[in-house]
């Protein structure tokens, strides 16, 4: 069924489509139509699923947690302060090998207050052992939501993914909505092997000594890196179930392209209209969506970027101290490649400032002409 | 059970990467932390003495037949009465009880009135336990059979009937010989009926009928019979023959018509006597004779007067004896010592001079010694005098290799004389002593005889009042025994203390703190953070796998039922072994 | 010479949900408390264990010393891990199952008491215990804001000992309106048992404060420890008491002549610098604060 929906309704109908048990959620701007909505799903009956309306993020958070671990599907949604305010949890979910999904809504973090979309919000959480996927349109965001949950139940890790604030959080398309039939096809029950039970009495997450630790974190670690073919091969799946896929990542027109722009979110929509503006000008310009940010899709970046001469990245953050956070994870995946290409990294649109098909351009054109770039990281539009 | 006997726990094997959950899942349990190595002092369950068994002169395990009977097995509790005293109706009524003494509730609030329970059990065991089951009872005690001996005990006082009582338990063949035409010794006719009803001892006396003692009255040692003829017939002789002997005032005029030695004035009152008494009765002495004669006189409807050389302080008579003599309105005068009888002309008593007295320094008994003050000589008229000043054992009657003491026959604490195969107790050893003592004596070379040990107190350890932990006990008057009123008591042998109700001795033994003995409270199980006291059925024992050693079952235990030893001793005795 | 009866002080239930080697201290007023409210609470009980002293209590993987499944939790969290246990639970179809949450004073007064909150304003069904040792103790003896006043720590080290008195969570929790907040210790353990099992039988927010010495903390003998907290009681330090749905309060005990706080003050080394002025100041304080109870509990006007 198409409906034309939000991209944070898409969230919502994702949820319900999957049918999540234990939602527990705080509002912020501009999450709030997410749980919204999904509190009308449960209110209504539409969606059989306890809403827990905690006081805080860092609650929401270790609510599900606590609920995944003991059996049930967990959702939540959040978006910068909120995403930083659960930060210690969500080491937790990851420690605890909770498939808590999540959806957060990417905006720039204060001071000074800013509700406008930025990715600095998800990226500072790089390294809790979430997997993130960063999404492009409403119906990628309903798609990758079912996709989710599977995600993470098969290989015991919680998923964020992410969405622009406004861009596609507040901007309708038309999505195509699944039967739940067909979801439920998809989506088997969440059946967790070990979970809270009073017949199996035992201790979750206790003290841990040096002599136990690593080798449970080692465990984490393999679980990501199984996680790319398992979500390789859901997102196959979710295919011959619904006829759309996504990939880890995206490729576009980047055959025999000399450039590869690496773009992220909404941005990558309009890069693409450059793109095919540029290809059709006859220049071997090519575009790549990274998608599945964690875990890294090493390989296939690397299969895509190493024929390239020049890369250039575009990261709607920054690292301070550092740079863009999407380019220096391209340049860690292409260290120690014999002559991989030089990436280009460009900083642009913190706090929400508009992308313009113009600035892509500039881009891909500055990493055209020059031979390396002026700078480690040059920031584009800002006016000083 | 202890922890590892009821689990078998083992270390998972943590190897490969199957091997791990997920995430940090527990998959055993902390039995695998013999978390008693960290303890430095150990508990151990070790019931220690009260007070009042300590001072009890048979050890009577006091705490444990309250406990009993505050549980309604009063059964249970007349069994563990008697097997350190035969006789609990005798002396819940004579013994002067001097475990209330002692009794730690006498710090708190007051005193526990033992007695009273002790007499409530006796009574009922009396009258609700057959022979049969006393002997059903001793048999389970002794185990395997043994030689059945013939023993012969010379005097039926409660030394030997209490001797008799446990031999004859046990199936010996015992023979009582009794100078006196009835039996009981002094609890016949020394102690007069309001205090011990006749009734009560002949009960008891009956029951050794019953269990088959022999008692010969009328046969005296010296004159009937001698040690050696009884040697002969029997394996053993025990000699329990009492300290009768009268001790004369020693003043002029000390034999004139009228002056009555006073056991034997209550000896004609407890046959049924009627001995002849003035109006006016002076009645010389400081101890139980003396209290007792001149109740007796009282009941006989004269006016006694008690004289007694030094203070009441010195009085070795039972200050409860005392003061009921006092409330009965008898006169006891302080400090006066006899100096001469005064007679008339056919040698019949009118009077008796004395003298008043001081009290100087204190005197090989360690009382204060009297000293008569010059001059303050004065006579009190009277008819009647009842010398009441000590009673002696009479040494003439018995043979001379028998070892003596300078005040009775010489035998250890086991009741054997220095004669082989004989045997010497009671109140002809120690001299006047008490009830309760001859019973422990009679006891004590019983068992000897019979190769038992005797029983035992708890431990060396005596609880006082600071060890124990008064926070579980809440305060609760002593329960008062009714007693025959004063106007009843004229003219009257009834007995004046009336005793428990099954009501009133089940709430009095409520009362007792248990002290030192393990009651089961279950204190230091609820208490324990560590799980190592096990509790199985009604045992308690300390797991020392798991025992850290923290003291808290020991402090909480409310009657230091548990000891903390320092753990290296224990372990240095182990190793010792 | 035995006993064939016993003649217990305390009817406390037979059957022990905790296994010993746990590794609490010797004579841990924390580890007692536990051991008596799963005797109350029976098998099908999920605890949730925040950071606290009891996280290290409970034994390293790959051990455990209860015999109900423990839910470790980040420090400010309990209260909300349990009503999303209770949640999960109940999505399941598992109505029967009691989730405790089980903090300490620093878990429960100070960095939980946000997540507690919540969880009691939307009575949550959950009943949330505070084993309160009166200090951060499993990070070694900081002060918490159960800490009382005038009590050494390490934070509040002697010459500057914690200058403000102890936060009345109980209080906050009634004013809440919850159905059920109650007081505890160990010294009553028949009366511990029958609030959680009276808890038990309550739908929504129950909590309940336990007061449970630490002797390692309390620089006290650890022989103390249910002494302690008998005195705690008695001197009127640590009343016990309960509130239904915030309004009605009833004492438990009501000492008839309290023992004096001195009495209690003196076995802990963390009060040994109190001078005779502080713990007359101390005294009043306690004085007040169980007048305005009784008055709460409507037994004087
Ligand atoms: C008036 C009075 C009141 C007392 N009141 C108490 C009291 O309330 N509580 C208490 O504990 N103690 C009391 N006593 C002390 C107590 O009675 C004695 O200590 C106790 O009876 C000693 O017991 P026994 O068996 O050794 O001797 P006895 O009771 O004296 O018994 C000895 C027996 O041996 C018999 N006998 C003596 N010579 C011979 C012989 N040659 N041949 C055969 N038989 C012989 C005697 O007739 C007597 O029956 C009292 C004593 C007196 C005198
Ligand atoms: C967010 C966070 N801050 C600090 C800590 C460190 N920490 C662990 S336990 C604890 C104190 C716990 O105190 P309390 O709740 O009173 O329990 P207790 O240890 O006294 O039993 C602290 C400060 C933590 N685990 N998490
Ligand atoms: S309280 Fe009981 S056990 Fe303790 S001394 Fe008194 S009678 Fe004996
Ligand atoms: S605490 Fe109670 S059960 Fe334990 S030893 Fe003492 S009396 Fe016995
Ligand atoms: S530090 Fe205190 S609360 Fe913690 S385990 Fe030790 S005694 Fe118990
Ligand atoms: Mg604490």
């Amino acid at each position: 069924m198409k409906k034309v929906v939000t991209g944070n309704h898409a969230v919502s109908y994702g949820v319900k489509l999957a049918r999540a048990q234990v939602i527990a959620a705080y509002p912020i701007t501009p999450q709030t139509q997410v749980v919204e909505l999904l509190s009308e799903f449960c209110a209504s009956g539409k969606l059989n699923a306890k809403f827990i309306k905690v006081e805080s993020e860092h609650s929401a958070m270790a609510a599900c947690i606590a609920a995944s671990a003991s059996g049930a599907r967990a959702f939540t949604a959040t978006s910068a302060h909120g995403l930083a305010l659960m930060h210690e949890m969500l080491h937790w979910a990851v420690g605890a090998r909770t498939p808590v999904v999540m959806a957060n809504i990417n905006r720039a973090m204060g001071p000074g207050w800013s509700v406008w979309t930025d990715q600095n919000d998800s990226l500072a959480q790089r390294d809790v052992g979430w997997i993130q996927i960063y999404c492009e349109s409403n119906q990628e965001v309903l798609d990758t939501t079912i996709q989710a949950f599977k995600i993470a139940e098969r290989v015991l890790l919680p998923v964020m993914l992410i969405l622009d604030a406004f861009v596609l959080s507040h901007t309708s398309e038309p999505v195509d909505i699944p039967d739940q039939e067909q979801v439920d096809e998809f989506l088997p029950p969440y059946n967790l092997k070990t979970k809270l039970d009073v017949n199996n009495p035992r201790a979750y997450g206790g003290l841990t000594n040096p002599d136990h630790y690593f080798e449970l974190r080692y465990k984490i670690q393999k679980a990501h890196t199984e996680a790319l073919a398992v979500i390789k091969e859901i997102d196959e799946e979710y295919k011959k179930h619904f006829g759309r896929q996504y990939g880890l990542v995206e490729p576009y027109r980047c055959d025999d392209a000399k450039v590869i722009l690496v773009t992220s979110g909404t941005i990558t929509s309009t890069a693409r209209l450059v793109i095919d503006e540029m290809r059709d000008e006859g220049r071997k310009v090519g575009l790549l969506k990274y998608r599945v940010f964690r875990p890294t899709p090493r390989e296939i970046l690397r299969d895509i970027l190493y024929r390239a001469q020049k890369v250039c990245v575009i990261d709607r953050n920054i690292s301070f101290g550092h740079g863009g956070i999407f380019a220096q994870e391209i340049k860690s995946v292409l260290y120690g490649l014999p002559a991989s290409p030089p990436v280009y990294s460009f900083i642009i649109g913190l706090g929400g400032r508009d992308v313009t098909p113009k600035d892509i351009r500039e881009i891909i054109e500055y990493t055209y002409k020059e031979e390396t770039p002026a700078e480690p990281v040059i920031y584009r539009g800002v006016r000083l | 059970m202890k922890w590892l006997e009821k689990y078998k726990v083992d270390l998972p094997n943590l190897n490969k990467e199957s091997d791990y959950p997920e995430w940090a899942i527990s998959m055993t349990s902390t039995l695998l932390n013999r978390t008693g190595s960290w303890r430095t002092f150990r508990p151990v369950y070790e019931n220690k003495t009260p007070p009042c068994s300590y001072r009890c002169p048979v050890h009577e395990k006091i705490p444990i037949y309250c406990d009993y009977l505050k549980r309604g097995m009063i059964k249970e509790a007349y069994f563990t009465i008697i097997e350190n005293n035969p006789f609990p109706a005798i002396t819940g009524r004579v013994c002067y009880h001097p475990c209330e003494l002692e009794c730690n509730r006498k710090d708190y609030d007051e005193t526990l009135s033992i007695h009273n329970i002790e007499r409530y059990i006796g009574d009922w065991g009396l009258k609700q336990v057959s022979v049969k089951e006393l002997r059903k009872q001793s048999a389970e005690k002794s185990k395997g059979s043994q030689q059945k001996l013939k023993i012969a005990i010379i005097g039926s006082g409660p030394a030997g009937m209490t001797a008799a009582f446990y031999l004859a338990c046990e199936g010996h063949t015992v023979t009582v010989y009794e100078r006196q035409a009835k039996l009981g010794g002094l609890l016949r006719y020394g102690i007069p009926a309001y205090r011990l009803p006749k009734k009560i001892l002949d009960n008891e006396i009956n029951r050794l009928k019953l269990l088959g003692v022999n008692f010969q009255t009328g046969v005296s040692l010296g004159k009937d019979i001698t040690l050696s003829m009884l040697k002969e017939k029997f394996d053993y002789v025990i000699i329990a023959y009492g300290a009768h002997k009268n001790r004369a005032l020693g003043v002029p005029g000390d034999d004139a018509i009228g002056v009555l030695s006073g056991l034997e004035f209550l000896a004609q009152v407890n046959s049924g006597r009627k001995p002849k008494l003035g109006k006016r009765v002076l009645i010389i002495g400081g101890g139980n004779t003396a209290i007792d004669a001149a109740r007796v006189a009282l009941r006989l409807k004269r006016k006694p007067v008690i004289l007694y050389r030094r203070s009441r302080n010195e009085m070795p008579a039972n200050p409860q004896e005392v003061s009921d003599c006092e409330k009965e309105g008898i006169k006891i005068e302080f400090l006066v010592a006899p100096v001469k009888v005064v007679t008339n002309k056919k040698g019949k008593v009118v009077g008796l001079e004395v003298v008043k007295m001081k009290l100087g320094k204190p005197d090989a008994s360690g009382r204060r010694a009297p000293v008569p003050i010059p001059n303050s000589n004065y006579i009190i008229n009277c008819d009647t005098i009842i010398t009441a000043i000590g009673e002696q054992v009479d040494l003439s009657i018995i043979p001379d290799e028998l070892e003596k003491t300078s005040w009775g026959i010489a035998a250890g604490e086991d009741g054997q004389t220095n004669l082989d195969r004989v045997y010497a107790i009671g109140d002809c050893v120690s001299g006047p002593k008490t009830v309760t003592e001859a019973i422990a004596m009679g006891r004590k070379a019983a068992m000897n005889i019979m190769n038992k040990n005797d029983v035992q107190v708890f431990s060396p350890y005596i609880v006082k009042i600071s060890d124990l932990n008064l926070s579980y006990f809440s305060h609760q008057p002593q329960t008062k025994a009714k007693e025959l009123s004063l106007s009843a008591r004229k003219g009257s042998f009834k007995e004046i203390h009336l005793g428990f109700s099954e009501n009133e001795s089940i709430k009095e033994a409520e009362r007792c703190f248990s002290c030192g003995v393990c009651n089961k409270c279950d204190n230091c199980y609820v208490f324990c953070p560590d799980l190592a006291v096990i509790r199985d059925n009604y045992e308690y024992e300390i797991d020392y796998d798991f025992c850290k050693g923290c003291g808290v079952c020991a402090y909480e235990c409310p009657r230091k039922a548990i000891t903390m030893i320092e753990d290296s001793q224990i372990i240095e005795d182990n190793s010792k072994e | 010479m035995n006993i064939k009866m016993e003649s217990r002080n305390f009817t406390i239930p037979e059957k022990e949900y905790m296994f010993p080697g746990h590794v609490a201290c010797p004579g841990c007023g924390g580890a007692l408390a536990m051991r008596l409210v799963l005797k109350a609470l029976g098998e099908k009980t999920i605890v949730v264990i925040p950071a606290c002293c009891w996280t290290i209590i409970d034994g390293p993987f790959p051990m455990h010393s209860l015999h109900v499944p423990v839910y470790h939790t980040a420090f400010e969290t309990a209260a909300v891990a349990a009503s999303g246990i209770k949640a999960a639970l109940e999505i399941q179809g598992k109505k029967d199952i009691t989730v405790l949450a089980w903090a300490g004073d620093g878990g429960t007064l100070d960095i939980g008491i946000q997540s507690l909150s919540g969880v009691a304003e939307r009575n949550d069904d959950i009943i949330y215990a505070c084993y309160d040792n009166e200090a951060y103790m499993n990070t070694g003896i900081q002060r918490s804001s159960a800490t009382p006043k005038g009590a050494w720590t390490t934070t509040t080290p002697v010459g500057n000992p914690k200058g403000e008195p102890k936060k009345n969570i109980s209080e906050i929790m009634i004013s809440h309106r919850i159905p059920y907040v109650a007081t505890a210790t160990l010294a009553y353990p028949d009366d511990l048992i029958n609030k959680f099992r009276k808890a038990q039988q309550i739908k929504g927010t129950k909590f309940i404060h336990i007061f449970a010495p630490c002797p390692t903390g309390w620089k006290m003998a650890p022989e103390l420890m249910i002494t302690i907290c008998r005195l705690a009681v008695l001197t009127n330090i640590f009343p016990l008491y309960e509130c239904e749905n915030g309004v009605k309060y009833t004492i438990n005990i009501v000492p008839e002549k309290p023992i004096p706080v001195r009495e209690y003050l003196k076995l802990q080394g963390r009060f040994s610098h109190l001078q005779e002025k502080d713990i007359e100041q101390i005294q009043k304080t306690v004085d007040f604060e169980f007048n305005l109870l009784l008055k709460k509990a409507q037994l004087i006007v």
